[in-house]
């Protein structure tokens, strides 16, 4: 689902983000980047995600870098999807930048 | 091409490890310090655990770890293995199997009596002199491992959850998980569901190797693995690892937000191994098992069906075109045609091996259904079985084993007698149940047989007569006697029991094998034990068969049963009138002439040629107008207008669009014989 506020869009994602879904998330949300200039990704707090979410916003990541837009979550992760990185390994060696990006530490949006 | 639902999978898989589970447990119970078979249920138990989680089944997974915590505590020598720990296990894999056939059913209050019955069995397992202390086992020291794996990229579609392993792994000790992300591709190119991680794992713990292996137990042929230990001073890592592994089994987020800029403690973990050292026997390991997997193909048995139907039209094709061929006088379309007749004939032998199986699968099920039933009954039973290697069409295997189980559960519940019983009657207080299986002649013959009292004939007389199936005084052969009990509602039992005795089942029996094309013969001796044979054809696709005339009609004898053929004289024609027997080295065989049995209405033609068949010892001998020769038959079932028509089995197609209809060769050799009894009984 896109909405348009001001200066960026925000693409809210499903309720479900796991394995079964992915496909359709990645596509809403490649269109969402190749469209806009920033997209911010808003994740229900109760969302069910597995590990083909995380890899999926690292994937878009490294497609928004590399196409000069910008991307952030509209929130830190905190609770189930905290719980998520963790045991992925994803918070392990976390680098500034994915701190800024997941946590939302240091300078961010 | 459509993939398989993964769910069906590991249903199916599920169903395997169960049944080795309970292999395991029942050898167990005969030895209880056989630490191999204590390994291989933990195994088992660890990898149903482990494979349950990672396809939802939330339930199985929850409930299975308590079993495998219990064989664990076993397999460290915490508590021996009992029979009543054996037992406990035993009926929770039944209730394994209720929560992987529902899993949204409401489970919850008999998973807690099961599990209260298992920490029952474990605590008095344990021994009670010592205290807990004392009992446990010197806590070894930890040691740190660092491992690497990735898993195949289509893992997670195959249902295949990664997070699930890391959690197995971070309940192992203390641990530090980092995933490498830099294979994962940009968005417009990402297969989403495929994974694109890979994960460095620093572990503390105070478990073996194997416990490490044994998390990666269910992938461990498709993945890449390595396992090095951290370093030899155990003292070192300590420090290193729970400083930053603590986030990871947190439940709180708060630490881990001051986890992003890498800790100190990080930089004095010991040097990961370098990249070129010899990654030792884990590596080889892998590969060999890498080896061993590409042996071995798992296929859905509707595939082999589907297979099997698309031979059966090569061959029915196969045979139009000798027919074609053989009318034809170009010599390189006869040439093409023996080719084609020869591949064919490779392919259909090929095919069928493909479908062969090992009865051993059908007879394990059975050591689990005796050990139940002799704690039901109060008896004490053993069931020897023989002849596990031998190869049956996978069909045949799945419609024997529900007669297989009336059989012997009719032999637990009334053949055997009590322990008192069987003392006072100067046997041993355990009897026996053999379950055999042997191929003869294009059949496999299974036995069940047992050394309890024997079938009570004057008792089943009497029920016959009672019930109206014979008559008062009817005349009957010692089989035909025997034969009563697989008639429907007969019951010789004079206590209806759980088990049997409702005169339910025996008569499934006989439909099933009569289903089967196959025949049952009854020996019984009082006070020395029954013994009932099933034979049934190996196969029920396709066989060998014999093509012969009868009048107009064409009609297949399946060569298996075929002994010799011989021409009938006209003198011998002439004599046998009236009595129906040929002399055939110095012995008699009764013969039937088909060209009376199926009224053809035609005149027999003048030299008429006799099939001699047979079903072990029993002979008949076939009348027959001609001979056409061989045939490969593909066996088509009747139409449900001419199931019950007996003398056919089934019908073929011929090479030119006829049809032709298949003896029932067990059924004719019945009749022949009953014909020799008639004709001896008067005179």
């Amino acid at each position: 689902m896109l909405s348009t506020p001001s200066a960026s869009f925000t693409i809210t994602l499903p309720d479900t983000l796991t394995i079964r879904s992915i496909a359709s998330v990645r596509d809403d949300l490649l269109q969402a980047i190749q469209d806009q200039d920033t997209v911010i990704v808003q994740v229900p707090a109760d969302a069910q995600a597995d590990l083909s979410f995380l890899q999926l916003i690292e994937s878009a990541r490294i497609y928004a870098g590399t196409a000069g837009k910008r991307l952030a979550l509209e929130s830190p992760v905190e609770g189930r999807l905290l719980s998520l990185l963790q045991r992925a390994g994803f918070a392990e060696d976390m680098s500034a930048d994915d701190a800024g990006f997941w946590l939302h530490q240091g300078e961010i949006q | 091409m459509s993939f398989p639902d993964p769910i069906a999978v590991f249903r199916t898989e599920a169903a395997e490890l169960l049944e080795q589970i309970e292999t395991g447990l029942l050898d167990l119970n005969h030895d209880l310090a056989d630490k191999e078979q204590v390994d291989a249920v933990f195994r088992g138990l660890h990898t149903l655990k482990g494979s349950g989680a990672m396809f939802g089944f939330e339930a199985l997974a929850a409930f299975t770890h308590h079993c495998e915590t219990a064989f664990d505590q076993v397999r460290k020598g915490i508590v021996p293995a009992t029979h009543d720990l054996v037992t406990a296990v035993l009926g929770a894999t039944d209730h394994m199997r209720a929560l992987i056939e529902t899993p949204n059913g409401d489970h919850e209050a008999a998973s807690e009596v099961l599990l209260a019955g298992l920490r029952a069995a474990v605590a008095a397992a344990a021994d009670p002199s010592q205290t807990p202390a004392a009992a446990a086992p010197a806590k070894p020291q930890d040691v740190g491992y660092r491992i690497r794996f990735s898993l195949p990229a289509n893992a997670m579609a195959n249902g295949t959850n990664p997070l699930g392993l890391l959690d197995e792994l971070a309940e192992l000790g203390t641990c530090r998980i980092r995933a490498d992300k830099s294979d994962i591709p940009s968005l417009d190119l990402i297969v989403a569901s495929d994974l694109h991680v890979r994960w460095d794992v620093e572990l503390l713990t105070d478990q073996p190797r194997s416990a490490i292996e044994d998390v990666f137990i269910f992938v461990m042929d498709e993945m890449q693995l390595d396992i090095a230990a951290l370093s030899p001073n155990p003292a070192a890592a300590p420090a290193a690892v729970p400083a930053v592994a603590a986030p990871v089994s947190s439940a709180t987020p708060a630490p881990v937000v001051a986890a992003p800029t890498p800790a100190p403690a990080l930089a004095s973990a010991p040097a990961p191994a370098p990249a070129t050292a010899p990654v030792p026997a884990e590596t080889r390991q892998n590969e060999t098992k890498q080896a061993k997997s590409a042996e071995n193909v798992r296929v859905p048995a509707e595939r082999l069906d589907e297979l099997m139907d698309r031979v059966g039209e090569l061959v029915i094709a196969q045979s139009r075109l000798s027919q074609l061929a053989n009318s034809s006088a170009d010599l390189q379309l006869r040439a093409v045609s023996e080719d084609v007749e020869r591949l064919s004939g490779e392919l259909r032998d090929t095919m069928m091996v493909l479908r062969m199986v090992p009865v051993a699968h059908l007879f394990s099920r059975f050591r689990r259904l005796v050990h139940d039933l002799a704690i039901e009954t109060g008896k004490k039973i053993e069931l020897i079985t023989e002849g596990e290697t031998t190869e049956v069409d996978k069909s045949v295997v799945e419609r024997l084993a529900d007669p297989l189980v009336h059989l012997v559960r009719n032999s637990c519940d009334h053949g055997l007698e009590t322990p008192e019983e069987r003392i006072a009657a100067g046997k041993p207080a355990a009897g026996r149940i053999y379950l055999t299986a042997r191929q003869q002649a294009g059949e496999v013959i299974i036995t069940i047989r047992d050394d309890g009292r024997g079938i009570n004939r004057e008792r089943v007389r009497a029920k016959a007569e009672a019930s109206g199936l014979i008559a008062s005084n009817a005349t009957l052969s010692d089989q035909e006697l025997l034969q009563l009990i697989f008639q429907p509602g007969f019951s010789t039992a004079q206590q209806v029991t759980n088990l049997s005795g409702r005169g339910v089942g025996m008569d499934v029996v006989k439909r099933t094998i009569d289903a089967l094309r196959g025949t049952i013969n009854v020996a019984s001796q009082n006070g020395e034990g029954s013994n009932i044979s099933l034979a049934i054809p190996l196969t029920l696709a396709i066989i060998d068969g014999l093509l012969v005339r009868v009048g107009n009609g064409r009609y297949v004898i399946p060569l298996s049963a075929v002994e010799e053929c011989l021409e009938l004289s006209l003198d011998e024609d002439m004599r046998s009138r009236g009595r129906s027997f040929i002399s055939l080295r110095d012995s008699l065989v009764p013969f039937i002439r088909l060209r009376d049995l199926f009224r053809t209405g035609t005149k027999p033609d003048p030299f008429q040629k006799v099939v001699v068949i047979s079903t072990g010892a029993e002979r008949v001998g076939l009348v027959v107008d001609q001979i056409i020769g061989d045939h490969q038959t593909v066996i088509k079932g009747m139409s449900k207008l001419h199931h019950d028509v007996a003398t056919f089995s089934g019908a073929t197609i011929l090479g030119d669009g006829g049809v032709a209809l298949i003896l029932d060769v067990g059924h004719l050799v019945a009749a022949g014989q009953q014909q020799e009894a008639q004709l001896r009984a008067a005179g």
